[in-house]
């Protein structure tokens, strides 16, 4: 090779003249494979079609997929007759029309019929030939065979099936479980607060998450004849947990209250059952909430709250003279967390014009500020209070809505309202004061 | 809502002249009528529109609940003659559309004035004592040809599949729009269609009517021809000299002779 | 807000835990973890030094709650130390200053 820099052949190199025979001869045995036999033979089906869709011609190649003779297919039958129904019709609707529109269409998925009634894919592209005059003359076709393409796109098309059964699947799963939720959610809390003669009450619950159950509560009911019971509270964490936790205090206030209405008591028992169910799990569930009773009297309109806090913050008195002030309740311990546990009652009468308003800290501890660093807080709420004060229940849960909406992002918790009241006994004398 | 977008409403020929209105069938759009409109132009207004979920109607507002029923399809024609004010239009419809047209021209009477039915068939599917061509597994083995070509189309479908319409390289804009309907769609076209019974609604038909059919039609074979003749009181038949189910795009001068003459009747 | 960051170290009279940043919903669980697998005899005294907290929420003082659990399962005391005021009002609302062991300071 260090020698060789030429690159020329050397036409005496005996096995150069060698290969050039072969390869000759390799090219005279192509040339051979005449275009007849290459139409015949062509490992695709050809077909040329009248406008009309008779067939003129076919090749081998298509004749022998079909397992049909020539005499029976050229002049005697369509394109069409060689597919199958669903074919024929796709054939009608999308191919036909768009080949007279196009002159030409690539790539199209149909089923031949074969002779032994099995069917075959192919991909079929037809173009149209024009005479000289641009008139169309005839139809050339060709079918390649898509077996293994058409069990691979099969494939994929169960895939996607699949796929589309499993999304709808889960978004029913997603729908029945939001349902789920939202029952549960309302078995939490009261439907309507009951009619109380000369009391008015209005309530109000904010949630922070549509899909994650809230673990605040409240509820007012009957106690007997004369008596009626509230109760607002804040079970500490989110989610099914502490639904389960709000679930059971709900239920148990209420059959505590039914047994033994003093306040005290009914804390103690919910104490008591929060305590027994969850201490021994390692996972510690409690709440704060504030109990009480309420008493309408006939004669003056008045009616007399007694009520006890459990770790809760202080209920708010708002007065028909304007003031308004904290009913502190200090001492009361976290309900749950130890076997006995001291709560702090507390009372009040509630004159015409007069509102009891409980809360969760959910109001309190919204952050506020332009970096939402600072929180509501207490001084700000007593001074939102004293605004109010002399408003119905009503009045004053729709105002705090409202600042509630205003805190916008920063009200991040769940927050319970209720308030209770007397209405004024004349309105008239009071906006003339 | 605006129709004129929605329905891709479009509007040529004589404006002065009486109006036409060119309804394509299942499985393509208005272009369809290219072979028809030029005929029509020069005496008429001509309206042509493309069904919501068909070629370049505003497909974000299709509800396949609406669209499950002939009568949805039929809201689109009654909505079109509204928000052009139409009154006592031709309507010619072709395949399905000619049933849409009849359950339209109940729905707006004084909209539609006359009906052309071109291939037109009230019910594709066999029946005891009535013949369609069909069976009910041959329109499911549509049905799968259609499903089949959603992955197969690469031609005429991919570039809408893959949402490419507006590339330069693609082309021919107007060649890859032909037919170019959403696959779910098209699915809820072909059920509608191919499952729709209208033999009933046919005894309805009011307005003067021609019935086109064709020679050698594998969707509407003439005895179905002969049966919508029939049942519309008054109608006339035509039998084209045609093959296929496009008469206007195979034997155009014909259908386009045939329908001029009905409607210059009516002039 | 600044993430939770909890160091320990040992005084004579038992562990004790600095707590800096927030003690808040998602990171309650971290000191709650840390707790439970912080060695205690009895009659020691796990000291929680919350000088440094500048956040705690009601999951934060469900925190406190399990680890005095497990200081009273161990025999031990707990105490918490340079409760900050905010804080400090919230326990006192929910009653537990009278529960836990308060300190000015970790330092005994």
């Amino acid at each position: 090779m260090m020698g060789r820099t030429e690159q020329q052949p050397d036409p005496n190199d005996p096995d150069h003249c060698h290969d050039g025979q072969a390869s000759d001869a390799a090219f005279a045995a192509l040339l051979e494979d005449s275009a007849d036999d290459l139409y015949e033979s062509a490992p695709c089906g050809y077909l040329s079609t009248l406008m009309d869709g008779t067939i003129a011609k076919a090749n081998r190649t298509l004749l022998n997929w079909l397992g049909l003779e020539r005499e029976a297919v050229v002049g005697r039958m369509r394109f069409a007759d060689l597919l199958s129904v669903g074919g024929r019709l796709y054939h009608e609707t999308h191919f036909a029309p768009l080949l007279r529109m196009q002159g030409e269409i690539n790539g199209i998925a149909l089923e031949v019929k074969r002779a032994d009634g099995g069917r075959m894919p192919v991909l079929v592209s037809s173009v149209v030939k024009h005479g000289s005059a641009g008139d169309p003359l005839l139809i050339r076709t060709t079918l390649f065979d898509a077996r293994d393409r058409r069990a691979y796109e099969e494939e994929l098309l169960r895939g996607r099936r699949a796929a589309e059964e499993a999304r709808r699947q889960s978004e029913a799963d997603r729908a029945r479980l939001q349902d789920a939720l939202a029952v549960l959610q309302q078995s939490l809390l009261p439907h309507t607060l009951p009619s109380v003669p000369g009391v008015e009450t209005a309530a109000y619950y904010h949630t922070a998450s549509a899909d994650r159950l809230g673990g605040d509560f409240y509820d007012v009911f009957p106690l007997d004849g004369k008596r009626f019971a509230f109760f607002l509270g804040d079970v500490c964490g989110k989610g099914p947990q502490a639904a389960a936790v709000t679930s059971l205090t709900r239920y148990t206030l209420r059959a505590a209250a039914l047994h033994d209405p003093d306040p005290v008591a009914a804390l103690t028992t919910l104490n008591h059952v929060l305590h027994e169910r969850y201490t021994g799990g390692g996972d510690p569930r409690y709440c704060t909430a504030v109990f009480g009773t309420f008493e309408p009297d006939p004669a003056t309109g008045a009616i007399a709250v007694q009520l006890a806090s459990g770790g809760h913050p202080p209920a708010l008195v708002l007065r028909a003279d304007g003031t308004a002030d904290f009913l502190p309740t200090p001492g009361g311990l976290l309900i749950g967390i130890l076997p006995s546990a001291p709560f702090t009652a507390a009372t009040t009468v509630l004159a015409p014009g007069d509102t009891l308003l409980l809360y969760t800290d959910g109001l309190t501890e919204a952050r506020t500020g332009k970096d939402r660093t600072s929180l509501y807080g207490d001084e700000a709420l007593l001074d939102f209070a004293v605004e109010l004060a002399g408003e119905s229940p009503h009045a004053v849960i729709q105002a705090l809505t409202g600042l509630l909406d205003s805190f916008g992002e920063g009200l991040d918790d769940d927050t319970a309202l209720l308030a209770l009241g007397v209405p004024p006994t004349d309105p008239e004398t009071r906006s003339t004061e | 809502m605006d129709i004129v977008r929605r329905n891709n409403v479009t509007v040529t020929g004589n404006l002065q002249g009486p109006t036409v209105i060119l309804a394509h069938g299942f499985g393509c759009d208005q272009n369809m009528w290219r072979l028809t409109v030029p005929a029509l132009a020069e005496d008429y207004r001509v309206v042509l529109f493309d069904y919501v979920g068909a070629g370049r109607s505003d497909s974000s507002v299709f509800s396949e609940r609406r669209y499950a029923s002939l009568h949805g399809y039929a809201q689109d024609v009654v909505d079109v003659c509204e928000a052009l004010d139409l009154r006592d239009a031709a309507f010619v419809g072709h395949s399905v559309s000619s049933m849409i047209g009849v359950l339209a021209a109940a729905m707006a009477p004084r909209r539609i004035g006359s009906l052309v039915m071109v291939a037109p068939s009230p019910r594709y599917i066999d029946e005891d004592g009535y013949r369609g061509g069909f069976s009910a597994e041959d329109i499911e083995e549509l049905l799968a040809s259609l499903e089949a070509n959603y992955l197969g189309w690469s031609g005429a479908m991919a570039p809408v599949i893959m949402g490419n319409e507006d590339r330069p390289e693609l082309g021919d804009e107007l060649k890859h729009s032909f037919c170019a309907t959403d696959p779910e769609m098209a699915r809820v076209f072909a059920r509608t269609t191919f499952l729709s019974d209208s033999r009933e609604e046919l005894k309805s038909v009011q307005v003067p009517t021609l019935v086109l059919e064709c020679t050698q039609d594998a969707i509407a074979p003439r005895e179905v021809g002969a049966f919508v003749h029939r049942a519309i009181a008054g109608s006339t038949l035509i039998t084209l000299d045609a093959t296929g189910h496009c008469p206007h795009l195979s034997a155009p001068e014909a259908t386009n002779a045939a329908i001029l003459g009905f409607l210059a009747e009516r002039r | 807000m600044s993430p939770l960051k909890i160091t320990t170290r040992d005084a004579a009279t038992g562990p004790v835990l600095e707590i800096f940043g927030a003690l808040d919903y998602a990171h309650a669980p971290e000191l709650r973890q840390l707790v439970s697998v912080t060695p205690l005899q009895s009659g020691q005294c796990l000291v929680l030094d919350l000088g440094g907290m500048d956040f705690c929420d009601s999951s934060g003082i469900s925190a406190l709650i399990a680890a005095r659990h497990h200081a009273h399962a161990a025999g031990a005391d707990i105490a918490l130390a340079a409760v900050p005021v905010n804080t400090l009002r919230v326990l006192r609302i929910v009653g537990l200053d009278q529960v836990f062991t308060l300190r000015p300071d970790s330092v005994t």
